[in-house]
């Protein structure tokens, strides 16, 4: 320590205190210890020429630009600290007892100026590191700081926060406070780290009351009066935001923090609606980003120590306390067993591996063109280990509550689950779905009554629907139209009753009408035409027969019921099925074909 | 995110001639404590000056002093900022610190009393909930 004190004359400058080559200090192996030499060493040179040494320095130390510690600080707030944070002149005013502690903290906002020309901000540049490796001005800070040497895109030695005890090998420790230019190296926005939305505006807020009511503080808390205040330093601040910025980046932002992602882009969406329609200005939502910074090591954070018993949780400033690994060893119970439960069990480990299969999607919908076949591919695959866990088997109607299947289907997630698999699996995979949906709909919705959760899957299997052919519609309406073992109604009649059935009955039968209308060729199988037309008078028939108030309004009443009806049905039944239907009548009556 | 919360409270009150900000802090025994946040660390250890802890019953509240507070942070709820401004521009009514005492004893017994005729009619019912001795107090 001593000879540090030596070197800092020679430049002439006692603000500067030159890095060497000590033993590691108390700070660098402790992370606690923030400054070991407070009321320590200072207490030996203690003396008139000392503070007469700190004097000029204060002296000469100008009001800073906002480069040394604002990294952090939103040009907002910066306006609002005014002359950053140097307590040069009311240091004065203190004690000159206490001025080397002061000193000691209020070390940083001096030292950027020792390093050559004082920077501007500017925006970081890819091409120069901002510190050769010869560079060694510098000095020791109270903080476990190391500098990051290489330039930005690859911090090579990046940022390290070393937090524990630090092996005595390591390189030499140059030890800086994180001055602006250090600051970077961060992959920051030119405009540095944002706040919060509402931290912004309550700032925003402030500094202007702040302003206008400078005049008449409050007499209880005037400066002088609350010497506590500035127990924590910009530094230490800084220190802990970063801390916690560092805590707060991941790799997967919309997985790790999907709240506040969704969120976030729930106010994008809203702000540009308004700015739509308002045609306000464009604002945009101020987004807190966090710098990148590389955690330089990669810990255990669970040790074990050979021959003992359990483990030794080590915690380190980017877990806090990490609870120890409790796995999971139960095994699977095939046998025994809640059926219940297990179904429970199944949904949440395939919507696991669903949550997977949207984040390649994800993925593949930000890259180029060329790389999506590789991910398409990792897709169909992931996808297709779902469906083959769905166990989708036939089964008749006594199975249909032992049903692997219809179980999952049965709870809310399952549902959930399968509408959201529905659009990344296969052609064939998904029309197994629909059909196995369709063949037990009265089961389905039996079960549903008191959930109501089948609309959840009324989307993907109409756009399904939309895509299908003739014959494979005709192949999906024979399981509503095939009467059920011991049931008095047709499943197809069942289905007025329930919302989800009524509008997949639309919906396929819309598609047929709009198929026929079109100019494709059918490639119909030998019979189709024949059941297509036998379904179409049997939902005519039990439309007409079945009460008003017994029908269920559709999530989605398709144009061409009509025209489809017209072309098999007189026009008494048409109006009639009109009006029950509620469907908003045809352009004239002149135009009909029938 | 409580880290964003964390940074709020760091980053104003950033110089001298600012006045200092009271924080609110609840902690995780139901404890309301007010105060003036000096220091905070990654953990959310607090370090509170001229403490004051609030208890509210009904519509009133009282202010017991406590002078200094460190708080360890597993134990905060949620920390914020106070408004100068409109703290005291509340509905609340402040009282004594005897009567607040008074009122919170009376409250508590209440409580108990209800929790045990609960307990008792679950017992008639043949349930039997376990006394949650490590959940959080409130």
């Amino acid at each position: 320590m001593l000879e540090e004190m030596e070197e800092q004359n020679d430049l002439g400058d006692p603000a500067v205190m030159r890095a060497v080559h000590s033993k590691p200090t108390l700070e660098s192996l402790d992370s606690a210890v923030l400054d070991s030499r407070i009321g320590s060493t200072w207490g030996e040179f203690e003396g008139d020429d000392l503070d007469k040494a700190i004097l000029q320095a204060l002296d000469r130390a100008p009001p800073m630009s906002h480069m040394n510690l604002d990294f952090l600080v939103s040009p907002a707030q910066r306006g609002y600290l005014g002359s950053p944070g140097l307590k040069c002149p009311d240091f004065r005013m203190m004690s000159p007892k206490s001025f080397p502690q002061r000193f000691m903290r209020q070390q940083s906002p001096m030292m950027p100026r020792s390093m050559g020309s004082p920077r501007p901000y500017t925006p970081p540049c890819r091409a120069s590191p901002l510190f050769t490796p010869n560079q060694s001005s510098g000095y020791v800070s109270p903080t476990p700081f190391r500098p990051m040497s290489r330039n930005i895109s690859t911090p090579t030695q990046p940022l390290a926060m070393h937090f524990g005890p630090m092996s005595p090998s390591l390189e030499p420790p140059l030890f800086f406070s994180p001055p602006a230019s250090c600051q970077l190296k961060f992959s920051v926005p030119s405009h540095m780290t944002q706040l919060h939305p509402q931290h912004q505006r309550i700032l925003n807020q402030r500094q202007q009351r702040g302003q206008a009511r400078s005049i008449s503080p409050k007499k209880a808390w005037s400066p002088k009066a609350d010497p506590y205040s500035g127990l924590m330093t910009r530094k230490e601040k800084d220190w802990v935001i970063k801390v916690q910025m560092m805590q707060l980046q991941s790799e997967n932002p919309h997985l790790d923090d999907y709240y506040y992602q969704a969120y976030y882009h729930r106010l994008e969406r809203k702000q540009a609606e308004e700015e739509l329609l308002g045609g306000r200005n464009k604002q945009e939502p101020p987004k807190l980003v966090t710098p990148y910074i590389q955690k330089m090591e990669i810990y255990d954070s669970v040790v074990r120590i050979a021959g003992s018993l359990g483990q030794v949780a080590v915690s380190t400033c980017y877990s806090p306390r990490r609870a120890i690994d409790a796995v999971h060893h139960a095994l699977q119970e095939e046998t025994a067993g809640n059926q219940r439960l297990r179904a429970l069990h199944r949904i949440e480990k395939m919507f696991l591996q669903l949550l997977e299969v949207e984040e390649t999607q994800r993925k593949m919908s930000l890259l180029p063109e060329e790389q999506h076949p590789r991910f398409r591919e990792k897709k169909n695959h992931e996808a297709g280990r779902i469906y083959q866990a769905l166990k989708i088997r036939a089964c008749d109607s006594e199975e249909e509550a032992e049903d692997e299947f219809l179980q999952v289907l049965c709870v809310r997630k399952g549902k959930k689950l399968t509408a959201r698999l529905l659009p990344h699996l296969a052609r064939e995979q998904a029309e197994e779905i629909l059909v196995a949906i369709t063949r037990h709909l009265p089961f389905l919705m039996r079960k549903d009554v008191l959930d109501e959760s089948l609309p959840v899957l009324y989307g993907p299997l109409s756009e399904m629907v939309g895509r299908m052919t003739f014959s494979e519609l005709i192949e999906v309406l024979q399981e509503l139209t095939r009467p059920l073992a011991g049931a008095t109604e047709l499943p197809l009649t069942m289905t007025f009753k329930n919302q989800f059935g009524i509008s997949l009955l639309y919906a396929l039968l819309s598609q047929g009408e709009r198929l026929l209308s079109s100019d494709v060729p059918l490639e119909p199988h030998s019979g189709d035409f024949e059941k297509w037309t036998d379904t179409v008078f049997l939902v005519a028939r039990e439309l007409s027969q079945v009460p008003k108030t017994a029908l269920v309004e559709p999530l989605f009443l398709p144009s061409n019921l009509l025209s489809l009806f017209c072309r098999y049905l007189d026009k008494q039944t048409i109006h009639r099925l009109e009006a029950k239907m509620e469907c908003s009548p045809l352009p004239s009556e002149a135009a009909m074909p029938c | 995110n409580c880290k964003h919360c964390l940074i709020f409270s760091i980053t104003t009150n950033a110089d001298l001639t600012s006045l200092p900000e009271k924080h609110l802090v609840l902690l995780r025994d139901g404890r309301t404590l007010i105060g003036y946040l000096r220091s905070i660390d990654q953990f959310a250890n607090l370090v509170l000056h001229q403490t004051v802890e609030r208890i509210h019953v009904g519509k009133k509240y009282g202010d017991i002093p406590r002078g200094i507070f460190v708080v360890r942070g597993e134990n905060v709820v949620l920390l914020g900022e106070i408004d100068l401004e409109k703290e005291s521009d509340t509905p609340l009514q402040q009282v004594s610190i005897e009567e607040i005492l008074e009122e919170q004893r009376v409250e508590q017994q209440a409580k108990q009393e209800s929790e045990k005729l609960k307990v008792q009619a679950l017992k008639e019912r043949g349930l039997s909930i376990p006394r949650a001795d490590t959940l959080d107090e409130y």
